[in-house]
């Protein structure tokens, strides 16, 4: 039985199908065109940063929060970046209270690779005393309401609020508070699966369609600096790469919103 | 927009009028005094005061035709998702398809769906359906749509003049479940205006000149059509 | 608490320049989120909480379900990010305690007998905190319920009195709620515009008894208020043609 399932979703799966087939999707996008994307920083002022990212009708705010720690002993010189995802109840009738589930860790996993292989933080400079006492950055991704591709709104809201973080050395009293160094825009593209049909930016009729998807995450040189296959299906060669190849463009036109905040 | 100087929206708890035997749908009746139930627009007559919902989730009623998405096939009948918070149970009795000689499963999966009528409610809520009707039936082609339960009425207009405007101006079939799930079926493009007509009426249900709005909406979309 | 001697009133007037039954700048915006069947964002001060209502619907696991009325469900959770030292994720105790008490507040308004063997499940987030937590909940998740178009008797509004260097002071701050002599939050069932009856009430601290009559009274005077903008933003929500509106009071 079913948990909690939205009927409607559940039964336009197959015209979600039928659409694709017609080489249209159901609300009219083209195959690689994102909804809008309204990024707004700021909004938790006791979060040392903070993003409130909506992609369509999908929305997440991620909340940055720093305090000093002990440094891993094998980076004595190095900041450390922790990120975590909390798929909350309110944000979509499968969520269910509790402790993060596959999905929640995954998504949490994810953001956090684009973020750390892409070296977006210079965690060098992240050092308070080294060998001793670092600055730990917590990104707290929250979901508040899950119309489809969590993922890509979830990195973007993350790098957002790392852009407009100050670190706080004065309330720690550990010098003066400066600018979270941030020298990286990693951008993710999520793609739905849905049979033989790859779209960008998943609405949640298409999410419902398949729970295939694939992520890739670029830095500001187009490298390849995350990327996760998500679902049980097989993927051909030649889908992967051309689906590489959108993510890489799609992810440029993102980063320019970026370049705004 | 909303016309409020005829329907004012009311929020649960407002004392609608202090004689219960004025009291209709929508209200409650604690002191001799009627309130509102729940968010609605305030429909006030002489003889009645009843409050009709904004929203809410659709809760079955007997006689009520539903819209249904098989979610188990047992050995004496179908357990159905009519999006409620309740689940429909369809026995094998109660429909018109089963023979002695099939299985459940041959004439009912999961996954199909099906127009059926609300037969029985017992006081525990649960729901047993019916498909001898000749509504009824497995729905094997055309399209489901889904909408607000509380939009239903204004999807079927005053006797049912909406859905005869769709079925006369674009020639689709069209079965309108008082749960929310609508059928429609006919020809592609004449289904999207069906369609996109339907949204309309959700979103401006209480508004005045609808009808007219939509019966010209349609006019123009079926114009577009035959103009390609 | 209040470990230093902290004046909490100077010149007759609190810390952050309000008198002393002057709520804190409120703003509410109904519907704000898709998925979930009612929803409304509430700012109260620096409190910034965001309430979404599902239900009625299904209670998994089902032996859960009570045959005669649908089961409440509500949980205040609040985000790492909300407070000044980072929360760890997941409930604590506190939490669990303000969910039961503001579920008990809300059982008693809501129609539970129309629905047997269903769930009705109020989540409320707290983005960002301010002492007052809980009453900017209960507020928006009062609102939430309209939204979806639960039966309910009435509706709920909620504030806190505290008393602060042996003053009364509606709507407390943080430094009121940490360094005070008390802190009591109430939540009022309001029907037709009157407040007929007391829903949720806790209190931390000492008064004596003609203190709190004191309180309750501009407790009721401060939630009749809370009220007024509850209303007004549910109201324009269906009023307006696209977007819902921000109803800002000061």
């Amino acid at each position: 039985m079913k948990l909690n399932d939205d009927i409607i979703l559940d039964i336009r799966r197959d015209y979600v199908l039928g659409k694709l087939r017609d080489g249209e999707r159901i609300d009219g996008r083209a195959f690689d065109d994102y909804r809008e994307i309204k990024i707004e920083t700021g909004i938790i002022d006791k979060a040392e940063g903070s993003a409130l990212v909506s992609i369509g009708n999908t929305q997440v705010i991620v909340g940055i929060k720093m305090q000093p720690g002990e440094p891993f002993p094998d980076t004595p010189d190095r900041g450390i970046i922790i990120t975590n995802a909390e798929l909350v109840p309110l944000a979509s009738p499968t969520f269910e209270p509790g402790p993060p589930d596959e999905n929640s860790v995954e998504l949490a996993r994810v953001v956090d690779r684009g973020i750390r292989e892409s070296e977006a933080v210079d965690l060098s400079k992240l050092v308070i005393d080294e060998g001793e006492k670092v600055w730990l950055v917590f990104i707290d991704i929250h979901a508040l309401d899950d119309d489809g591709n969590l993922m890509d709104a979830s990195s973007l809201a993350a790098i957002s609020a790392l852009l407009t973080t100050t670190v706080p050395a004065e309330r720690f009293e550990v010098g003066e508070d400066f600018p979270l160094p941030v020298r990286d825009l990693p951008v993710s593209v999520t793609t739905q699966i849905i049979g033989d049909y790859a779209v960008v930016d998943p609405c949640k009729d298409e999410e419902y369609a398949s729970k295939n998807f694939i992520t890739i995450t670029t830095d500001s040189d187009d490298n390849i600096v995350a990327m996760q296959k998500s679902g049980s299906y097989l993927m051909g060669e030649e889908t992967l790469m051309e689906i590489m190849d959108t993510s890489i463009k799609k992810a440029r036109e993102n980063r320019k919103l970026l370049k705004e905040v | 927009m909303i016309d409020l100087a005829s329907r004012p929206i009311v929020l649960p708890g407002e004392l609608l009028a202090s004689n219960p035997k004025v009291a209709g749908s929508g209200t409650y009746i604690e002191n001799g005094r009627v309130y509102a139930k729940f968010l609605g627009l305030l429909d006030k007559t002489d003889t009645s005061v009843r409050v009709i919902p904004l929203k809410g989730r659709y809760i079955p009623s007997v006689g009520d035709v539903v819209i249904g998405v098989v979610r188990e096939v047992t050995g004496n009948g179908w357990v159905v998702d009519i999006n409620s918070p309740y689940q429909g149970f369809l026995p094998v009795t109660e429909n018109p398809e089963m023979k002695p000689s099939k299985k459940p499963n041959d004439v009912l999966d999961i996954d199909d769906i099906i127009i059926a009528k609300v037969m029985n409610i017992d006081p525990k809520m649960k729901v047993t359906l019916t498909m001898k009707d000749r509504m009824c039936r497995a729905v094997r082609f055309g399209r489901i749509i889904g909408i607000n339960p509380a939009r239903v009425p204004r999807v079927i207009g005053k006797k049912g003049s909406m859905i005869k405007l769709f079925k006369t101006k674009l020639g689709v079939q069209i079965v309108v479940g008082k749960n929310g799930l609508i059928w429609v079926s006919g020809d592609r493009r004449k289904v999207n205006i069906v369609e996109e007509s339907i949204y309309i009426i959700e979103s401006e249900a209480h508004t005045d000149g609808l009808t007219d709005r939509i019966t010209e909406f349609v006019k123009r979309r079926k114009g577009e059509l035959n103009g390609k | 608490m209040g470990s230093e001697e902290i004046r909490l009133i100077v010149d007759g007037k609190r810390l952050d320049g309000r008198g002393f039954e002057d709520l804190r700048p409120i703003k509410m915006k109904v519907g704000v989120l898709k998925r979930a069947d009612g929803s409304c964002y509430l700012e109260m001060g620096k409190n910034k909480v965001v309430a979404a209502v599902y239900g009625p619907r299904e209670v998994h696991p089902r032996h859960l379900a009570d045959p005669i009325k649908a089961v409440i469900r509500y949980r205040y959770n609040m985000a790492p990010f909300s407070v000044e030292e980072r929360k760890r994720p997941g409930p604590d105790r506190r939490s669990v305690e303000i969910s039961k008490v503001s579920r008990e507040a809300i059982e008693a308004i809501v129609m539970k007998e129309l629905f047997p063997r269903s769930g009705i499940d109020i989540f409320v987030e707290v983005l960002q905190a301010d002492a007052g937590s809980r009453t900017a909940c209960l507020n928006a998740a009062s609102v939430a319920l309209v939204d979806a178009g639960v039966p309910m008797k009435g509706m709920i509004s909620s504030v806190a009195v505290a008393k602060v260097d042996d003053v009364l002071v509606l709507d407390p701050m943080k430094e009121e709620d940490n360094y005070g002599q008390a802190d009591i939050p109430f939540a009022f069932f309001i029907r037709n515009d009157r407040i007929e009856s007391i829903a949720l009430l806790q209190m931390d601290g000492r008064v004596s008894r003609d203190e709190f009559v004191q309180a309750l009274e501009m407790a009721k005077r401060g939630a009749m208020r809370i009220y007024e903008m509850q209303k007004e933003a549910i109201k324009t929500k269906y009023i307006t043609e696209s977007e819902e509106e921000v109803n800002e009071v000061e």
